[in-house]
């Protein structure tokens, strides 16, 4: 979305003019699940997480400080609402739901069954690495490799300092690696 | 991470190769970093790894899954339902004040009014009763306003 375009939306919200808010929400929608479905780890509770997320988002608008972009303030407070929600419920990140998720690319029918199934394994390995490494580690991966946020975007999303980015990452991919290492996958 | 012989190499530490791998470094610190990526094999290695890592991360992909609906709908339920909830309470209280009116000045038997007065105080009695239970609930509802 343009960002002419979302500061004047935010700026009708700001005014109460609820129904400016539906072209944010659809725009922010589909990231936002994606980010939720890789925090909660599955579709079910991510909807409800994305969904009290828009509202709080909403409700917490005439403070927003239209100089600053939408999109990284927006995905703090779903990832607040992740957390939140998973410390409530005692929830855990479910890998089965995650597993049904996994999208299967056009061009893999024409690779034959064998590569399809070498690239489904690759993926579950990856998936339940990234179980396995904890919300914190995940969360820091999904904004940059999914999401594809810069640092100073991350910073702001996970309420850290920039210059600490870069070692999260560090951190999360070693973790990750290491999980790898342990299911006997061997990078590069 | 392991520890490089270089001298040049050994500055560049797991920060700078993070940054290095996610394209955050000025052109200059670039060059700093492909120097020493040049004289050390084991620096070269951990890259590899950690952009394998990066790209196969990268191509997880998250299917949307049969006929996702989008969430507009309720969060719009959401955030009209209050102004809802004001209307229909200002409403009940005018017509509340208005019938207790008509119903004080009619010139009814008491009889009438007494039997009429009781129905509506139990009814008002057990819908205000229900509602304190409902209001209870929501209270501690941590999904209070998830739509489903």
């Amino acid at each position: 979305m343009q960002r002419q375009l979302e500061i004047e939306l935010i700026r009708k919200c700001k005014a109460g003019q609820s129904r400016f808010y539906e072209p944010l929400v659809r725009a922010y929608e589909p990231s936002g699940m994606r980010l939720a479905v890789a925090m909660m780890g599955n579709a079910e509770d991510a909807k409800d997480a994305l969904q009290l997320a828009f509202i709080k988002t909403y409700d917490t608008l005439p403070r927003f400080d239209l100089r600053r972009p939408f999109g990284p303030w927006f995905f703090q407070i779903l990832r607040n609402q992740c957390r939140d929600m998973l410390r409530s419920r005692k929830a855990k990140f479910n890998f089965e739901a995650l597993d049904e998720r996994l999208e299967q690319r056009p061009g893999d029918a024409e690779r034959g069954p064998e590569r399809v199934q070498e690239r489904t394994a690759a993926k579950e390995l990856l998936w339940k690495g990234l179980e396995s490494i904890g919300a914190e580690h995940r969360e820091i991966l999904v904004l940059k490799e999914l999401e594809g946020f810069r640092y100073a975007e991350i910073a702001q999303i996970l309420d850290i300092p920039e210059g600490t980015v870069a070692s999260r990452l560090y951190h999360a991919r070693s973790a990750l690696k290491g999980a790898l290492s342990e299911m006997n996958a061997e990078y590069p | 991470m392991e520890q490089h012989p270089s001298p040049d190499a050994g500055a560049i530490g797991p920060d700078e190769l993070m940054r290095y791998l996610d394209g955050e470094m000025t052109p200059e610190q670039r060059r700093l970093v492909e120097s020493a990526l040049e004289q050390s094999t084991e620096l070269q290695r951990d890259l590899a790894v950690f952009r394998a890592l990066k790209e196969d991360v990268q191509g997880l992909t998250f299917r949307s899954g049969p006929v996702q609906r989008s969430v507009w709908d309720d969060v719009n339920g959401s955030l009209n339902r209050p102004m809802g909830f004001a209307f229909l309470t200002v409403g009940l209280v005018i017509w509340l004040t208005y019938g207790t009116y008509l119903f004080a000045t009619s010139t009814a038997s008491p009889w009438e009014k007494l039997g009429t007065a009781a129905i509506a105080i139990g009814m008002l009695q057990l819908l205000a009763s229900v509602i304190w239970d409902r209001y209870r609930d929501w209270q501690t509802d941590p999904y209070r306003n998830v739509n489903r």
